[in-house]
Formats: C-alpha cells, sequence, structure tokens
C-alpha cells in the first residue's frame, strides 16, 4: 500500500490538476499582461511594455475604476446585511410550525434554481417601462414615478432589490442548516435561568450562530463582489456610472474598448483585494474552528 | 407576414430554380469540398437569420458544403470574431463584419481579399456573380486600390418615421395650428421637430392615449445611445466623424476638433431636450426597444433603423401600426444637405455589413463558393423582403421588392434615390475603444448628471486620451 | 468534534424551540405570504409574456391570467421544435450533470484527502481552491479562449465548443465550492470508524463505498446539486467558449436581444422551459439540503 502521504497527494491530484490548467494558468497569463500596453486596435497591436507596473500606476490614479470598487464594495454590504437580517428571520421562523410551511418554502427556494441571466431578464420584464407592471402598479397606485434609465438610485436600489431576491433564499437555507444543527443543552440550562427569548437570541444564538455567518458572509461576498450577468441584462451599468460595478468596468474595458493589459491589472488588482477581504473573514474561521478543537 | 412566410416557404422549395442557371456551376464547383463545414459568426438579424436557415440549406443541397451560422448578440459577434482572428484560431471560415468595425479589421490586416482571391483562382469565380451588381454600400468594404475584403448582406439607412394615422388628424392639425401658429407636418427642421413632439406629448396625453412625441434610443448602459448621437443627431447638425480632426486625431475644439464644439453641443442639446418628450422607457432603450416602441405605437415620429421600417410598416404580428408608417429623410441643419449632396458631409448612419474570411479560416476556397452564392442576383428580392435589406442595384426593380415598397411607404425607393446622402462609420480602426470612452459622457447627459457641454468637454478629453494611448497622435 | 449525529438532527428538535417562537403563526404566515407573492409575480408575469404575441405585450400591462383562453404556442414551437433550442437544453443537460457528478467524485476525493491526510500546506491549498472562484471572469475569458481554442490541442481537437470542455471547465468554480461543502461534513465522521475498517483490511474504494459517502450523503446530495446549478445557469464563460455544437441554454437567450427588437415572448419561454430540468432537481434533493448545507462551521 502506498504511504499516507502519497495516497493523500494522489486523490488530491485531480483537482490540483484542473485547477492548476483551467485556474492558474490563466491567472498567471492575465497577471503577466497586466505588466504590458496591449490593444488589439493601437497603430502597434502587440504587447508593449513600458515601465515596470505601468498599469498599477495608472490605476491607482483611475477614479472610474477606484470609485466602481467602491461601489461594488458598498453594493456587497448593503445586499449582505440586508440577507443577513432577512434569512435569519426567515430561518428562525421556519424552525416553528406554521400554516402551509412546505409550501411557502418551496416557493422560497425557486429563485436559487434561476440563472443570473434569467434573473436579469425577468426584472427586465417586470420592471422596464414601458412593458413591465411594475412601474405601472407604482405610478397608478402610489404616485411613484420608477425610471432607473433616469435616476441613478433607482438603478442602484433595484439591483439590490434583484439580488436579494435571488439570493436570501440560499441564506435562508444555510442559516436554516446551522439553526438545526445547533446543540439543544445551552437552551435548556438557560430556560432553566428564566431567561427570556431576547437573551436567549442575543446570548445564545448569535454567538453560536457566528460561525454559519462568517461562511455565509464568505460565500455572498465571494459571488456579489464580481456580479456581471444580472447587472449586465438590467441596466448595462448604468445611467451613467450608477451602476457600474467593477465586474462591469473591467469588462467594458476588456471588451468594448480592448485594453487588454489594462484590463488585467484591473483584474488583478482587484482580484487582490478581494482575496484580503476572504482572507480576512477565513483567519476568523479558522482560528474559531482552532479555540474550538 | 404571411406575405413574407410564403416568400420563405417558396424558396426553400424551388432552391434549384432560385439558383437560377447558376446551379450546375455551383454543384460542380462545390464537388471537391464535399463534406466541408463553414462555420460562421453573425449578429442575430432577420437578414442572418435568412442567411442561415434558406440561403445555407440551398447550398448544402447543391455543393454539400454545410453551412453553420452562430447567430448571436451584437457584443458577442464582435468579440468572438477579434478573439478568433487575433488568435488565429482558425474557428470561423466567415464573419460578419459591420460596416463600423471595418476599419478596425483591414488595419490588422484579419480579412482575405477577396478580389484578389478570386483572380488568382479563375475556378472559384462564380458565373453569374459581378461585385459591380453591388450598390455603393460595397465601398466601405474596399481597401485604398479598390480590391473587395467583404460580401455586402444587409444594408439600409436610419431614416425618419412618422405616425400617418396622427398626423393626419384633423383635430391634431387644428390644434397644432392654434398653438403653434403653423401647419402640422412631419419634420424638416429641428425647431419643427421638437414641436412636434412637444404637440403630441400633450395631445396624446389629453386623448387618453399611450403615445408620445418622439423616439429617443436613449439607454443609458448601452453604447446603442452614444450611436444615436453621433450617427443620426450630430452629423444632421454637421459634426461629421464624431468631431475628430483627421489629420491630427483629435477632438477636443482646444485642440483642433469639434467633438465639444458648437454643433456638437448644439446637436445633444437638441437631442436631450427631446427626452422630456419620448416615452419613459427611451433611457432604457437601444435599437431594440426604439423599434419595438414605435411599432407598439408609443411615439409619433422618430429616428428609427431601416432594417426595422419594413416590419414596422408590414408585419402585423409584431406592430400595431401596420399601414400608418410614413418614412422621410431625418430633418438636417441648414447647408447639411447640401454638404452631403457633395460628399462633403452625411446626414446619418449607413448602416450594414458583409461577411468577410478571416486569414485563420481553413477552408478559404469553399468558403469563397458560399460568399458567391450569397451574392448572386437570384436570391436578392426575396432577400429583400425577409430582412428589409438591400445590397443589390437590380433589386430595387424587382416587383416583389416593390410591392412591399409601396406597403412601408417608400422605404426602398427612398434607400435608392439617397442613399448617397448617408454615410458609414468613419473610417478610424480604433472605433470600439474610442467609442467605449465617449458612452459613459452620452449616458451621463441623458441621465441629466451633466450638462451636454461638460458631457462633450469630458467625451473629448477621454477620447483624446484612447487616440493617445493607442498611438494615433504621432 | 462535531459527530454524524447533528447532521440527521430531526425536525422534531427544531420543533421544541418552537415554544420559544418570536412570531405569532399568524405573523409568520402573513410575512411568508408577502414573501412568497413577491417572489412569483416577476415569475407569474414571465410565463403571461411567453404565452402572448409581441403586438399583445403592447400597451399596458394586462395582469390577469389569459394563458386560460389563449396561449401563442409559437413562442415555444419556435425555438424548441423548428429551432435549435432543444439541441441548446440537450447540451446543457449533458453538461450540467456530467460536472456535477465529476465535481462530487473528485471534491469527495480531495476532501477525504485534506481531512484525512495531515498534507503540508492543506489549510493554504483549501484557501487556493476558493480563490478560483473570485476572479472577476472578464480578463480571464481571454486566456480561457486561448487555452480552448490553441493550447490544449490534440491534431484537430481543440477544447473549444465541446462539451468536454465546458464541463472541465466549470470544475474551476464548482470544486471549491463542493470542496469546502463536503470538507464540514467529512472532518465530522470520527476517524475512528475509517482506521477500524482499514485494520479490518478494507481498502479506500471500500472506505468510501461503505462508510463515507453513506455517511455524508445529505452532503453529497446538495454538492451535486449545488454544481449542477452553477452548470445549468452559467451563462459568461459558455457564451465565450462555445459557437454551435456546445452552447448551452443560457447563452441561446442573448440571441433573442436583437436589432430589430427583443423577442420578449420567445425569450420568456425559453427561460421557463430553461427552469424546469433545475427545478426537478431542486425537489429531487430538496429533503437533504438543511442537513447538507452546514459547511461544518456549527461545531458541536
Amino acid at each position: 500500500m502506498l504511504s499516507k502521504n502519497k495516497t493523500g497527494w494522489l486523490l488530491l491530484s485531480p483537482t490540483i490538476l484542473i485547477l492548476g490548467l483551467a485556474g492558474l494558468l490563466p491567472f498567471i497569463y492575465v497577471l503577466y499582461v497586466g505588466f504590458f500596453q496591449w490593444n488589439p486596435l493601437a497603430v502597434d497591436p502587440s504587447l508593449q511594455f513600458e515601465g515596470f507596473a505601468s498599469n498599477y500606476r495608472r490605476l491607482i490614479f483611475d477614479e472610474v475604476f477606484l470609485e466602481s470598487i467602491w461601489r461594488s464594495i458598498k453594493f456587497s454590504v448593503v445586499t449582505l446585511t440586508i440577507e443577513l437580517s432577512l434569512g435569519f428571520v426567515l430561518a428562525l421562523s421556519l424552525l416553528s410550525s406554521f400554516p402551509l410551511k412546505s409550501f411557502f418554502r418551496s416557493v422560497h427556494t425557486l429563485p436559487l434554481v434561476i440563472a443570473p441571466i434569467v434573473v436579469g431578464s425577468i426584472f427586465k420584464l417586470f420592471t422596464v417601462q414601458g412593458l413591465g407592471p411594475l412601474p405601472h402598479i407604482l405610478k397608478d397606485y402610489f404616485g411613484y414615478t420608477l425610471n432607473y434609465g433616469l435616476n441613478a438610485d433607482q438603478a442602484f436600489w433595484m439591483i439590490v432589490i434583484m439580488d436579494v431576491w435571488h439570493w436570501t433564499p440560499f441564506v435562508t437555507l444555510t442559516l436554516l442548516a446551522g439553526l438545526s444543527a445547533l446543540p439543544q443543552d445551552p437552551y435548556e440550562s438557560a430556560k432553566i435561568d428564566g431567561a427570556n427569548n431576547f437573551q436567549i437570541f442575543t446570548y445564545i444564538t448569535i454567538p453560536m450562530m457566528v460561525p454559519v455567518l462568517i461562511v455565509v458572509i464568505f460565500i455572498r461576498l465571494m459571488d456579489s463582489l464580481k456580479i456581471v450577468d444580472e447587472v449586465w441584462m438590467l441596466t448595462g451599468g448604468g445611467p451613467g456610472y450608477a451602476t457600474r460595478f467593477t465586474g462591469i468596468h473591467i469588462w467594458k474595458e476588456v471588451f468594448e474598448k480592448r485594453y487588454y493589459g489594462l484590463g488585467s491589472a484591473m483584474s488583478i488588482l482587484y482580484l487582490y483585494i478581494t482575496i484580503v477581504i476572504c482572507w480576512v473573514l477565513y483567519s476568523v474561521m479558522v482560528a474559531r474552528g482552532k479555540n474550538e478543537e | 407576414m404571411r406575405k413574407i412566410l410564403f416568400a420563405l416557404v417558396a424558396s426553400i422549395f424551388s432552391f434549384s430554380a432560385m439558383a437560377g442557371g447558376h446551379a450546375d456551376w455551383f454543384k460542380e464547383a462545390g464537388a471537391p469540398y464535399k463534406g466541408t463545414v463553414l462555420q460562421g459568426v453573425a449578429e442575430n438579424t432577420p437578414p442572418g437569420q435568412f442567411a442561415g436557415e434558406v440561403l445555407a440549406k440551398e447550398f448544402e443541397k447543391l455543393t454539400g458544403i454545410k453551412v453553420q451560422l452562430e447567430n448571436t448578440s451584437w457584443d458577442q459577434m464582435y468579440d468572438k470574431a477579434i478573439k478568433d482572428m487575433e488568435a488565429n484560431s482558425g474557428i470561423y471560415d466567415f464573419v460578419y463584419i459591420e460596416q463600423d468595425i471595418v476599419y478596425d479589421y483591414l488595419n490588422r490586416d484579419f480579412l482575405v481579399n477577396i478580389t484578389e482571391g478570386l483572380a488568382n483562382n479563375p475556378d472559384l469565380q462564380a458565373p453569374g456573380v459581378s461585385l459591380d451588381d453591388f450598390t455603393t454600400f460595397i465601398d466601405y468594404f474596399k481597401d485604398g486600390s479598390g480590391d473587395v475584403f467583404g460580401v455586402p448582406m444587409e444594408a439600409f439607412i436610419k431614416v425618419y418615421l412618422y405616425r400617418k394615422d396622427l398626423f393626419e388628424r384633423a383635430d391634431a392639425k387644428a390644434q397644432f395650428r392654434a398653438q403653434y401658429g403653423y401647419g402640422l407636418t412631419p419634420a424638416t427642421s429641428f425647431d419643427q421637430y421638437r414641436d412636434n413632439a412637444e404637440f403630441f406629448t400633450h395631445f396624446c396625453a389629453a386623448e387618453g392615449m399611450e403615445c408620445w412625441g418622439t423616439t429617443v434610443q436613449g439607454h443609458t448602459g448601452h453604447p446603442a445611445s452614444t450611436y444615436e448621437f453621433l450617427e443620426s443627431i450630430a452629423p444632421s447638425f454637421g459634426l461629421y466623424n464624431w468631431g475628430v480632426n483627421m489629420d491630427s486625431y483629435q477632438s477636443c475644439v482646444e485642440n483642433g476638433g469639434q467633438l465639444n464644439g458648437g454643433r456638437a453641443k448644439a446637436a445633444l442639446n437638441f437631442w436631450t431636450q427631446l427626452l422630456p418628450f419620448a416615452p419613459p422607457e427611451a433611457l432604457q432603450s437601444t435599437w431594440s426597444e426604439v423599434g419595438s416602441s414605435f411599432a407598439a405605437g408609443r411615439a409619433a415620429q422618430g429616428w428609427v433603423y431601416g432594417e426595422n421600417a419594413a416590419w414596422i410598416a408590414t408585419d402585423a404580428e409584431k406592430s400595431a401600426v401596420v399601414g400608418n408608417v410614413g418614412v422621410m429623410l431625418p430633418p438636417t441643419a441648414p447647408g447639411v444637405m447640401t454638404q452631403a449632396a457633395s460628399g462633403n458631409g452625411y446626414i446619418g448612419y449607413y448602416d450594414g455589413g458583409a461577411y468577410g474570411i478571416p486569414h485563420s479560416s481553413k477552408n478559404k476556397e469553399a468558403t469563397m463558393l458560399w460568399l458567391q452564392y450569397v451574392a448572386l442576383n437570384e436570391h436578392q428580392a426575396d432577400w429583400a423582403i425577409a430582412g428589409g435589406r438591400i445590397t443589390h442595384k437590380d433589386t430595387y426593380a424587382d416587383p416583389k421588392v416593390m410591392a412591399v415598397d409601396e406597403q412601408a411607404d417608400g422605404y426602398f425607393t427612398l434607400m435608392r434615390d439617397t442613399g448617397f446622402l448617408y454615410a458609414g462609420a468613419p473610417p478610424f480602426p480604433f472605433h470600439g475603444a474610442g467609442r467605449g470612452a465617449i458612452d459613459p459622457f452620452i449616458y451621463s447627459a441623458l441621465a441629466g448628471e451633466m450638462t451636454p457641454e461638460e458631457a462633450l468637454d469630458g467625451a473629448c478629453q477621454a477620447l483624446d486620451t484612447v487616440m493617445a494611448d493607442l498611438g494615433y497622435q504621432n | 468534534m462535531l459527530f454524524v449525529g447533528f447532521y440527521t438532527v430531526s425536525w422534531s428538535q427544531g420543533e421544541k424551540m418552537k415554544s420559544k417562537k418570536t412570531f405569532s403563526k399568524i405573523g409568520t404566515t402573513f410575512l411568508w405570504s408577502i414573501l412568497t407573492i413577491i417572489t412569483l409575480f416577476p415569475i407569474y408575469w414571465m410565463v403571461l409574456v411567453s404565452t402572448r404575441t409581441p403586438v399583445e405585450l403592447f400597451g399596458k400591462p394586462d395582469l390577469s391570467p389569459t394563458f386560460f383562453q389563449k396561449v401563442h404556442w409559437k413562442n415555444f414551437t419556435k425555438p424548441f421544435l423548428d429551432g435549435i433550442y432543444a439541441d441548446y437544453l440537450f447540451n446543457s443537460i449533458i453538461v450540467a450533470t456530467s460536472n456535477a457528478a465529476l465535481v462530487t467524485i473528485l471534491a469527495l476525493m480531495a476532501t477525504y484527502a485534506l481531512s484525512r491526510f495531515k498534507l503540508p500546506g492543506s489549510e493554504s491549498i483549501f484557501f487556493w481552491t476558493m480563490t478560483n472562484r473570485m476572479a472577476p471572469p472578464a480578463a480571464f475569458l481571454l486566456p480561457l479562449f486561448l487555452l480552448f481554442s490553441t493550447v490544449f490541442k490534440f491534431g484537430d481537437f481543440t477544447l473549444f465548443d465541446t462539451k468536454i470542455g465546458l464541463i472541465l471547465l466549470y470544475c474551476v468554480f464548482n470544486l471549491p465550492f463542493a470542496i469546502w461543502l463536503l470538507k464540514g461534513i467529512i472532518d465530522g465522521i470520527p476517524k475512528e470508524l475509517d482506521e477500524a475498517m482499514i485494520v479490518d483490511g478494507a481498502n479506500l474504494f471500500t472506505i468510501f463505498r461503505k462508510l463515507i459517502i453513506p455517511l455524508a450523503a445529505p452532503g453529497i446530495a446538495v454538492t451535486s446539486l449545488l454544481s449542477f446549478l452553477f452548470a445549468w445557469n452559467e451563462y459568461l464563460l459558455a457564451s465565450t467558449l462555445t459557437s454551435v455544437y456546445a452552447r448551452t441554454i443560457p447563452t441561446g437567450l442573448s440571441e433573442f436581444v436583437t436589432t430589430t427588437g427583443t423577442n420578449w415572448g420567445t425569450m420568456a419561454a425559453v427561460a421557463l422551459v430553461s427552469m424546469l430540468p433545475a427545478l426537478l432537481f431542486l425537489f429531487a434533493v430538496q429533503k437533504h439540503i438543511v442537513a447538507g448545507l452546514t459547511f461544518g462551521a456549527v461545531k458541536g
């Protein structure tokens, strides 16, 4: 029989091979291109070296790019906050019994299976002026004009609503899984000590759920920081820059303007920021895990 | 619509008749390439669908060469074609070249010289196909020495559409005269255009109709809005070539350009001031939605791409204004018409595309046959009816086309007689990058986040940066 | 250490907490009713759109359930019977199921290795796998295109526009997630159990078959569901890396946005049909979801 470590590496090898070839190789390529000026539409369409990190130096002063990062972070924080609070309430409520519970729960999981591009289409169909019912309903019954082609705040919040609609079910289910797996002893002792519901929730449920919350934050953050498909379908990043998240901004630089070099540098820089944020979360997670062992 | 369907069906069943006397030649010439699969990528347009669903099938039956056409969205189409040609991967045997990207492709020497290819291989030269049969639109796909690099498969002009039923209403006419002091007619000047737009917006509201005074292709997150401004509005105000100085590749007034000059600012002011008179979806409208809005009867007048003119006027399954569509040249500033007629300017966009062969194609000879098959005179009339496009001079005179022309208020006739006043995109090899730099400023001007003046000042600087970056400014 | 028993915590334990519930039954039902309406309303509208002709979509949106009277079947028949969308659907099914199967198998192997063998740097390997999911996609499409069309070339065969290419590529995004999901669960299976089996002479394959897979069943179900959903729904990579033969359903949706108007009815019909297989999969594994989604985060 193989030595233990060898067996371990053998089991890991297909994963490492695939991730290396289709994950790491492209990364190295993008990293490399990021050090060059390269636009196939230029007079000289080849890669040109204009000093070390010329793209990165440019990006540090690129207001549009920096603003897009700020916008993406703001978006992620806002959606996370809403999805976590809503998801928590819903998960808690699913622990109790009430009429039609399994029906409600099934409907709630529905958005989970819908492709982001389809979610974008559904929302466009539903909210676009001239075709969708929502602007009409808001206008007729509430006197509110919805036109996110014009109103930057509406556009931003429309994307937030779309993301909440799409991803709250995932948060609910994960938190529900966490809640269902919580040990019962602390609850019973608390009950004996005469704690009220609010105290139990703040002093027992929340602390015990922190690890699950961090996991959910990690996963949602990772995906919402690079949101593209839905936004592309709904607003295209407009009006103006209002929903030009970093993913969209890079998309426009690379696909429309064909700044391959600069766009690659943007990707690397943004990936770096994402990794740093996630690494912090991950370290907290690992540290907690170690403490408890 | 029934007519179109009938034409489609008829053409499928009578393919040998369709290829006229040339079927035998194609059969013979195609024999060596039997079993070859040609792959192409194109934007999903009705003419493209006709090519993929009708012509490709006939061609395959005749020659045994299979043509696979990937119809996809506009931005995908560019991206994939450029990636393929850039990487020399040889995926595509033919690509759709939209008129505005042709200079990028020629500049990079992506495309096979078709004139030369046919001259060197007389065996491949199909009888009955002559590059001289095409309208002047083919000139956009020629290089400096007149060699052809793309076979046109669709061409349109962006026209002024108006609702005849609305403009002819007696009560509307009376009210208009009372309010503005002159008669209500389709617009020939910008002031009149604005008045019409304002009038019909109020008129429709008073009548309880869901309609507005004008379309605006004003998506605030999609390049369609930049295109409407640069291709249609700006030139009709006398601002050509994006205001770029063609000698120095500068676009700001300070450096000898005109993108933030008086004409550009007048044009952008005019255009953004139309927004209150446009349906509320205007700011989320690309070319897709502008056609749909007009077809839904939601606008009294507007600049509309020609590919939409025919179906809006004739297809009752998709259009609510069949029979009520008027077609005219769009309004222009004084002097612009003269400049356009003398070749020193243009009044709007001559829009369309061609099929070209990338150097990376592995089946150039077979593709050469396919492109000539597409160019056969026999196909042109049915294709024109199915897709509203005309690329050959003789097509205008075809009885079937003339019948549709009548229903579409003379769109084809207008294109024949005034096509020379229109022009394709300026010959910039950096088209995509330049437009991408201007986009955000147009979006901001439309959303009211910037004044038109601020927007154009910003746009010209951004465009200058791109032209400097890419090495065009000496 | 967490015991397997927790993953099979029954609902009854949750029910006990019911007595402490913060919401009254009426309040809860009301909240969920509103939520259900919000969830279903846009989808209901999409269903309506899919049954109407373009002309019928004009004007003030008509929210009445007209599909009881008349359905414009052409929206469905045109793409699926006359068009190539049936092929796209088939491609999607192949790609998504194969990818889900492959990812689950590879992730089980990898997770077992990370969990059972103290490999040097296994923590970093784990985090590194996650970073693959974080990259903003746009700039990475170019190298992927080059790899697919010119670099990985075997004779005339390239990965471009092949189903196998997509199946392998989606592993990059699904494996990290799958490993994470399964790691918590496999960590929760006491090591003593496999050691006992090894003493009895069982090989690795038997350990997987008799011990790991049965005990990790909920996690495996959820892993395969989420992998399937991602592969089923992925748009950007598929649209760049396929052309004709391996196109998937989401990439087909962009074809309806044309210069001569977006074909909303057909688009809604295709979107609707594209949701069905994913829904079926969801309902098939629904009962495992809650037990399988813990990511091993709650330590007993």
